[in-house]
Parts: C-alpha cells; sequence; structure tokens
C-alpha cells in the first residue's frame, strides 16, 4: 500500500518535532528514515501507526486519509525497538495475538503462526516466554508478530540497534529477503546509515524534525543534497573544506586546487576515498602531515593535517605512515561536491511536494 | 564484631518477644479452663488445652453468624472497590486529562483517605438511616467500598505505572481496542499487584471497627469486631470466649499478611514507599 | 470519504471519552460517600433543635469554645499521638538501623514483626486487656513471680497508668510499621555514597547525620505523616481497653465526639468537633506534605 505524508508537523507544547513533513512512499518500497538521534523519526513513525495525533497536515494509506483512523483500524503492523513482546504470554500466543484480536478462528491461527515461525527458524521456541528468549530471538519473534497478519504497511522502529554487531548484520540481511519475499510496503527508521544504505530502496534523511532529502542509497551518497546529508552519511564521513573560488582556483588557508567553477564562497565536499595519500612527492600534490592513522584490516583511514584542516583519506591495508610524518595529497576533482558556504539549504523535493 | 552480632541478636530476640508474647498469651487464654485462666503464677505453656471456649462462642453464641458477616462485607466490598478503583486508576496513569487534571484528581482521591473516620462516620449514620439501611450488611459494604477505593486507585496507578507502554500500544498496533488491551495484556501483568490490592482491602475491611460499631447492632448484621467489643464492655467478661473470638478473627488475616509481605510496606503507605 | 470521516471521528470522541468514563464511577462514589456526608455534616452542624423548629445558629461551635471536657480530649490527644510518634520513631528507626543487614533468619523477623499491625484493632484490645487484667494479666503475674509487689500496679483502673498503658499499646501495635518502612527507605539508599563518605574519613555518627538522615528523609516524612494522622484519630484499641476511662483519664477526641453523637444524640454538636479534629489533621499533613516537596 503506498504511503504519503502531506506537509505534516507535530508539536509537543512549543517546540516543532516534525516539521512540514511530505513523503510520498510507492507501494512495495523499503523506505528508510535516517537521522541523527532526537531529529523526530520516531516520532513520525509513531504519528503513522495512530499512536500520536498529527498537529497538522495529512497522511495517506493508500487514498484513505488517516489522521482520524484509531490505531486498531489503521491496519498497519509495527515492530517496537523494545520488541513489545507480552511478557505473559508464550511465543506462539504473541505472535497468535494480533489474529486472535482480529477473531481468526483458532484453526487458521495456528496454521498461520506454524507458517511464519518456520519461515523465521522460530519453531522451537513457539512454547517459551519471551524472557526465555535471546535478544536475536526476540527480534525475530517481533517480526512474526508483525507479518502473521499480513498488514497494509511494517514500521519499525530500529529494530536491530539492541542486537551485537555481528548478529545485527546478519539479521539485516534477513530482513531484506524477508522484505523483497513479502512485497509488503516498509518504512524503517535507524541512526545507523550502513543499516539504511544496505536495506533501503529509498533513504529519507531527516534533521531536526525536517526532510532533507528522499533518493535512493546511490543517489544520496554520490549526489548528496546538502552539506548535512553529506556529512551525515557515509563512514568515514566526508572531508568538508569552507572557501572561496576566484579565477577557477579553490582557495582555503594552506590549500589550492584548480577548480573549473564561477566565484562563490563555497564549500567544498570530498569523500575519503577520493583523497589519495602517497610518502613520495608527487607533482602538484598537496603536502600534509599525518595525524594518526587507523588501521582497520583490509584498509587504512589516514588522518590527515593540512594547514589548519583535518582531512580523513582511505588508503590501502598495507599503507604504512609514521605520525606526523609528511605526505602528499592527490584529490580527485571531478568527484567533488559543492556546497554554498554557511547556510546549508534545506532540501525539499519538488516531486513530492503534493 | 562478635560483640556487636551478641548485641544486634539480644535486641532482636527482644523485639520477637515482646511483639509475640502478647498474642500468645491470648491464644492460651483461649485454650485454657478457667481455673488455669486465674492461675497464679501465670501458667505460659503448662496447662491442658480445650476447645470449650470455641464451641461456646462459635456454636452456642452467635460469634458464628458474625464471622459470615464480616466476610460477606469484606469479599464483597473488596470486589466492588477493585473493579472501580482499578478503571479509574488505569485512567489516571494511562491518559493526560486536560489542566492537569490527571493528576489534580489523584490527590483529590488521596485526600478523600485522610479524612478521620469518626468525621464521616456521624453523618454516615444519619444518612443510613434515613435510608433505612442501618443494620445492614449493605451499608457496610457500600461504606467500604468507598473507604478503600482510594487506596485502590492509589496502588493500582503505582502498578500501572509499571507497565511498559509499550506493550499497550503494540497491542493497539496489533488491532487491539483499549479496553482488549487493558483485559488481555495490562491486566494480566498487573495481576499480582492486583491480588495484593485485593488482600489489602480484604484485611482493612476484615478488621474495621469504627463504621461497623455505628452502622452495625443486631446480631444478624454485626461484624466480628463488633461483636467481640460489645461482650468486652459487658459487665462480666467471658475470657476464654472472647479470647477464642480474637483468635479466629485474626487468622485470616496473618495467613493474608504473610502470603503478601512483599508488598506490606508498599500497601500500608498507599504506594509511597516500594518496600 | 465524508462518510468514513464521520465515522472514525465519531469514534475518537469515544476514544477521548474513555478516561472520563473509567473514572466516572469512583468519583461517584466519592462524592455519595465521602464528599456529601462532609456536607451533610457542616449542615447539622450549623443547625440546632428548639421549640419553635430547626434553626441555623454558630451555637455548637459557641459551645465548643467552652467545653472543658473537649479540650480536656484535645490535650489527650496531642500528648498521647506526640507520645506514642516519638517512641514509635526512635524504636523503629534503631530497629531499621541495627538490621540493615543481611541477617540469618531477617525474613522470620520481619513476618513475626507483622503481627501485631496486622491484627484487627479490636483484638489488640482484647490481647492487652488480658495481659494488663490485674488479677491474672500475665504482666502482673510474671512480675510477681519474680517478687515485685503488683498491687498498685492496677494499669486500667489508674488514671496515670491507663493513659501509659494505651500509649504502650499503640507503640506496641505500630512500631513494627515504622520500622518496615524505614527499613525499605533504607535500603533503597545506594551503596556509593556510603563508600564516597568511609574514603573522605566521616565517622560513623557524621555519615548517619550526613549520609543516612537527608537520604532516609522522604521515608521518615512518609512514616511520621501515615502515623500522626492515625494517631490523632484513634478510636478502637482505647474504646475497647479503657473507653476512655478511669474517668475521664485516656478520653480521646474520637471517643468524645463518639459519645456525643451515640450516648447522647447530639449530632450537632459532634459533627462541629468532628470539623475541629478534620482541621487539625489537615493542618497537619498540609506542613508534612510541605516538608516533603521542600526535599527537591
Ligand atoms: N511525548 C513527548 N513530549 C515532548 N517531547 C517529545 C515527546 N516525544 C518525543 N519528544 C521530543 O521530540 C524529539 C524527537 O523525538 P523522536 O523520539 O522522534 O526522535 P528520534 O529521531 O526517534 O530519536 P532516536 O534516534 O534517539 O530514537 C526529541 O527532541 C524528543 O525529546
Ligand atoms: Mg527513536
Amino acid at each position: 500500500m503506498s504511503i504519503k505524508f502531506k506537509n505534516v508537523t507535530k508539536s509537543f507544547g512549543d517546540s516543532k518535532v516534525v516539521d512540514d513533513f511530505s513523503l510520498k512512499i510507492e507501494d512495495g518500497e523499503f523506505v528508510v528514515l535516517l537521522g541523527p538521534s532526537g531529529c523526530g523519526k520516531t516520532t513520525t513513525l509513531r504519528m503513522l501507526a495512530g499512536l500520536e495525533s498529527v498537529t497538522s497536515g495529512d497522511i495517506y494509506v493508500g487514498d484513505e486519509r488517516i489522521n482520524d483512523v484509531p490505531t486498531q483500524r489503521r491496519d498497519l503492523a509495527m515492530v517496537f525497538q523494545s520488541y513489545a513482546l507480552y511478557p505473559h504470554m508464550s511465543i506462539a500466543e504473541n505472535i497468535a495475538y494480533p489474529l486472535r484480536v482480529r477473531k481468526v478462528d483458532r484453526n487458521e491461527r495456528e496454521q498461520r503462526v506454524a507458517r511464519v515461525a518456520k519461515m523465521l527458524e522460530i519453531e522451537p521456541l513457539l512454547q517459551r516466554k519471551p524472557r526465555q528468549l535471546s535478544g536475536g530471538e526476540r527480534q525475530r519473534v517481533a517480526l512474526a508478530r508483525a507479518i502473521v497478519r499480513e498488514p497494509r504497511a511494517y514500521l519499525m522502529d530500529e529494530p536491530l540497534s539492541n542486537l551485537d554487531a555481528r548478529l545485527r548484520v546478519q539479521m539485516r540481511g534477513e530482513l531484506k529477503r524477508l522484505q523483497h519475499q513479502l512485497g509488503t510496503t516498509t518504512i524503517y527508521v535507524t541512526h545507523d546509515q550502513a543499516e539504511a544504505m544496505t536495506l533501503a530502496s529509498r533513504v529519507a534523511v531527516m534533521k531536526k524534525g525536517r526532510l532533507q532529502q528522499f533518493d535512493t542509497p546511490l543517489n544520496i551518497y554520490n549526489h548528496p543534497a546538502n552539506r548535512f546529508v553529506a556529512e551525515f552519511v557515509g563512514s568515514p564521513s566526508m572531508n568538508l573544506i569552507d572557501g572561496k573560488i576566484e579565477h577557477g582556483v579553490f582557495l582555503s588557508d594552506s590549500i589550492k586546487i584548480p577548480i573549473d567553477r564561477s566565484d562563490a564562497a563555497v564549500t567544498i565536499g570530498l569523500r575519503p576515498e577520493h583523497v589519495h595519500v602517497s610518502t613520495a612527492p608527487l607533482d602538484g600534490a598537496i603536502p600534509a602531515s599525518v595525524y594518526v592513522t587507523e588501521l582497520m584490516g583490509n584498509e587504512t583511514f589516514v588522518f590527515l593535517l593540512v594547514g589548519p584542516h583535518k582531512i580523513i583519506a582511505r588508503a590501502p591495508a598495507d599503507f604504512r605512515a609514521e605520525v606526523n610524518c609528511k605526505v602528499w595529497l592527490r584529490l580527485e576533482t571531478d568527484k567533488a561536491h559543492f556546497f554554498p558556504k554557511e547556510h546549508s539549504t534545506d532540501y525539499t523535493d519538488q516531486k513530492q511536494s503534493v | 564484631m562478635k560483640r556487636t552480632r551478641i548485641f544486634r541478636t539480644g535486641w532482636l530476640v527482644l523485639a520477637l518477644v515482646a511483639a509475640l508474647a502478647p498474642v500468645y498469651w491470648m491464644l492460651t487464654i483461649s485454650l485454657k479452663t478457667e481455673v488455669d485462666q486465674f492461675a497464679i503464677p501465670p501458667k505460659w505453656f503448662s496447662f491442658t488445652p480445650t476447645l470449650q471456649h470455641y464451641t461456646d462462642a462459635f456454636v452456642t453464641r452467635s460469634f458464628g453468624q458474625y464471622l459470615l458477616t464480616s466476610a460477606i462485607v469484606a469479599v464483597v466490598s473488596t470486589f466492588f472497590a477493585l473493579l472501580i478503583g482499578t478503571l479509574a486508576a488505569y485512567a489516571l496513569t494511562r491518559f493526560r486529562l486536560p489542566w492537569n487534571l490527571d493528576h489534580k484528581l489523584s490527590l483529590w482521591i488521596l485526600s478523600t483517605r485522610m479524612f478521620p473516620a469518626i468525621v464521616t462516620a456521624v453523618p454516615l449514620f444519619l444518612m443510613m438511616r434515613d435510608l433505612r439501611l442501618l443494620n445492614t450488611k449493605l451499608a457496610l459494604i457500600i461504606v467500604y467500598t468507598a473507604f478503600n477505593l482510594p487506596f485502590v486507585v492509589w496502588m493500582m496507578r503505582g502498578f500501572f505505572a509499571e507497565v511498559p507502554r509499550d506493550l499497550e500500544e503494540a497491542a493497539l498496533v496489533d488491532g487491539d481496542s483499549r479496553l482488549g488491551a487493558l483485559v488481555r495484556v495490562v491486566l494480566p501483568l498487573v495481576s499480582p499487584g492486583l491480588a495484593a490490592t485485593a488482600v489489602f482491602c480484604l484485611i482493612v475491611s476484615w478488621n474495621e471497627f469504627l463504621f461497623a460499631l455505628v452502622l452495625t447492632q443486631t446480631d444478624a448484621a454485626m461484624t466480628l469486631p463488633v461483636g467481640i467489643a460489645g461482650r468486652v464492655t459487658q459487665y462480666e467478661i467471658k475470657w476464654g470466649v472472647m479470647s477464642a473470638a480474637g483468635v479466629v478473627a485474626m487468622m485470616p488475616i496473618l495467613v493474608f499478611a504473610l502470603a503478601m509481605q512483599r508488598y506490606l510496606v508498599r500497601g500500608l503507605s498507599l504506594g509511597a514507599v516500594k518496600g | 470519504m465524508p462518510r468514513s470521516r464521520r465515522f472514525s471521528s465519531a469514534l475518537n470522541r469515544r476514544e477521548l471519552l474513555l478516561p472520563y468514563l473509567l473514572v466516572a464511577p469512583a468519583l461517584v462514589v466519592l462524592l455519595a460517600l465521602s464528599i456529601y456526608p462532609l456536607l451533610y455534616s457542616i449542615t447539622i452542624s450549623l443547625q440546632q433543635e428548639t421549640p419553635a423548629g430547626v434553626v441555623w445558629t454558630l451555637g455548637h461551635f459557641k459551645r465548643l469554645a467552652s467545653d472543658n471536657f473537649f479540650r480536656t480530649a484535645m490535650v489527650h490527644t496531642f500528648v498521647f499521638a506526640a507520645a506514642a510518634l516519638t517512641c514509635e520513631f526512635l524504636l523503629g528507626l534503631g530497629l531499621a538501623l541495627l538490621l540493615n543487614q543481611q541477617i540469618r533468619g531477617r525474613g522470620l523477623f520481619r513476618a513475626s514483626l507483622l503481627v501485631p499491625m496486622m491484627l484487627p484493632t479490636v483484638v489488640v484490645g482484647v490481647v492487652w486487656r488480658l495481659m494488663l487484667n490485674p488479677n491474672f494479666g500475665a504482666i502482673n503475674g510474671t512480675l510477681k513471680q519474680v517478687g515485685i509487689n503488683t498491687e498498685s500496679l492496677t494499669w486500667t483502673a489508674s488514671p496515670r497508668l491507663a493513659f501509659l498503658a494505651v500509649i504502650a499499646v499503640d507503640v506496641w501495635q505500630w512500631t513494627p510499621f515504622v520500622f518496615l518502612v524505614l527499613l525499605a527507605g533504607l535500603q533503597a539508599i545506594p551503596q556509593e555514597p556510603y563508600e564516597a563518605a568511609l574514603i573522605d574519613g566521616s565517622s560513623r555518627w557524621q555519615t548517619f547525620r550526613h549520609v543516612t538522615l537527608p537520604l532516609l528523609k522522604p521515608a521518615i516524612l512518609i512514616v511520621l505523616l501515615l502515623r500522626t494522622m492515625d494517631l490523632l484519630r484513634v478510636f478502637d484499641q482505647i474504646f475497647i481497653l479503657t473507653e476512655g476511662g478511669p474517668g475521664f483519664a485516656t478520653e480521646m477526641i474520637s471517643l468524645y465526639i463518639y459519645r456525643a453523637a451515640f450516648r447522647f444524640f447530639d449530632f450537632g454538636y459532634a459533627a462541629a468537633m468532628s470539623f475541629v479534629l478534620l482541621a487539625v489533621t489537615n493542618v497537619v499533613s498540609v506542613v508534612y506534605i510541605r516538608l516533603l516537596q521542600a526535599k527537591a
């Protein structure tokens, strides 16, 4: 089912937590809401679920405006960050609960529970109580409870954040397969950009309650709409250098780069993988000194000082350099991003405004 | 180190003896023949027990009937107080009402519990007289329901507040109604607290004296405490009968109290201190 | 579309009403059985029967001001409350401090202490009449056994001793409660402040004064508040134990009101007096609650 937010605003008292938020999600999409802590992702999701009232604006599921539809009748399924499994019910009862309140008869209930339990490989757990389960198992049960009833959409609020790193990666993959298999519209909230990149068909980046960019993961990475998105997505973060372009040259303290653009005060953005480090002097390269290096196993992050600027570069795993040792940088300026200096404009997708 | 332990143990034993000896003494009196009762020096352990006072109290005299009245009044009033109070407590913890009304209502409800009993006993007597409800169990049931209500609201507020909101929201998203979520998800989770609250109401109703004294004077409507009090203040006192009635009156309370020790402090402090 | 909208907003209205529906029965019960009686009581306290019929008057309150028995009952109540409260608090605190550590048999100890405070107050009265009986009571009997002359220890028959006795009985019944609440309070105090105080080199008394007491203050105030309320309205045990006697020696305000209403059927006067009691308990509870809130 398609989902549409139209100029949705939410205030708690005087503070606007979600501000003029518009988004159109197509049927079957896997959309990730991405943003730093406190930016209003959970609030947005809860408004969609009907757990929080909408201050102004409209929310549609399919063609139905659901602002005033009570939660029970919205037919959405939600996976809570805390999983919210009912502690007094067995796993089977937990999964069957949405069916029970819909008066699905016992036989069918049992069949459907068995089917999802098989799908998520939790059959051996069915008779246990939630507290006898590990975090990963609970997470699967929460998922099972959501998918057992074929809702109009799944809402997931950081469902993987309580898991350890390894399990998180594993569950991430399983989630993606599952959604592919079911084809149900899914909205997934996270502040982990790796999750966003790997799961989403499209990512909506939020900051302080406002939508910054809504696009495919690749486009978000390669064409960030503004400085905030550029810096927030990607690890390590994009290098941002404030300066100005004069007569085809980008100028900043200790940095001079020929750039073929018209004069303006700009911030130049360069991903670490577009900064190449060499221990031998190169023609036209920028001299820098090594601040520290971090070996990641398959590659090395090199933190560099160029005058007052801190710059991060990705280097091969075998890159070796002492602290304070002098190096030379070559920048792939054709991959650079340019943002107007200082004030970062918030992005609104013209196609989205309905 | 050792001296402090002996010191501490001494205090402990002293406190234990002080707490239990008087009750034990009543127990012995209820089991002694009249001769043994008046023996000097007092017989703490060596006497031939007899159940004669118990049969006297509960078979010959009307104490059996008082016991039944006490039980009926306690159980029925507890049921209604729980029903009404739990719903109110749920609303007051789970909904934000305008003008901070939820908070103000809670405090107002608590304040009614602070009235000294005698203050309401006088007008309640007159009201019940006007309604022709004096000397009925119904009068006591009504009064005890109201008396226990603030307590139920405060205790249950505490227990409801301990149930994570997530669970209810999950139930709503799963398609359940508010009341359905209350019945299927929240109540099962607070059921230990509900049980503790019920036991407390039972104890309070069972022990209550002043309202019962004021509202019931006939054998048919009298509760056990009023029955006992009536005998004590008579000119000639049957000590054995009285003690037997006292022992029977305290037994269910002790069983209940021991069964719910865990919540005792919390209950006695109206939820203010979590023991 | 408009149709479904009306339907859903109607559902929403029901949702909005739900909390009021849930609270309503409780409010009705309390209004009918707490607030209405209070108003009723105000009315009768301001009315008097005269040959010419019922008249509105402040007569009951005027009489109150010059009623020596009432004043005596008030004084008794305050002295009784202050004395019992002090003993219960000191004993309860002492026991709580003594037992605030893992001790073998603590569960048993706790359970035994429950006995006095869970007892029906009427049974407490019976128990202590049996204990204090001058002729065959366990106390005098035991004293006699160890060779103490008990002739003058007539307990409930002597005004002085009777007053001491009713205080002692309340202390017996309610010290365990103070103990349990304070123990719960003590155990809720985290270990770190103590360790910090130890490292800072404070003495045991200093630790108690500057760490334990301030952290225990909420529990102390709550238990004092609850006990004070109960003590000021004391009725049951004294009714059984002495009926306010001998003479007027242990007459408390609640007993005096009871007598006025149900022995002399002077309901108006009883109502007037009960408002004085209500006012007093109100003032006391407000003071405690202020203190409690001032802790922040
Ligand atoms: N019930 C509420 N009352 C007042 N403010 C609230 C309420 N709920 C959320 N907020 C505020 O709204 C803002 C957004 O909260 P929200 O939970 O939506 O953030 P989030 O993006 O989900 O963050 P996180 O990643 O940490 O979960 C926060 O500043 C929060 O303090
Ligand atoms: Mg959140």
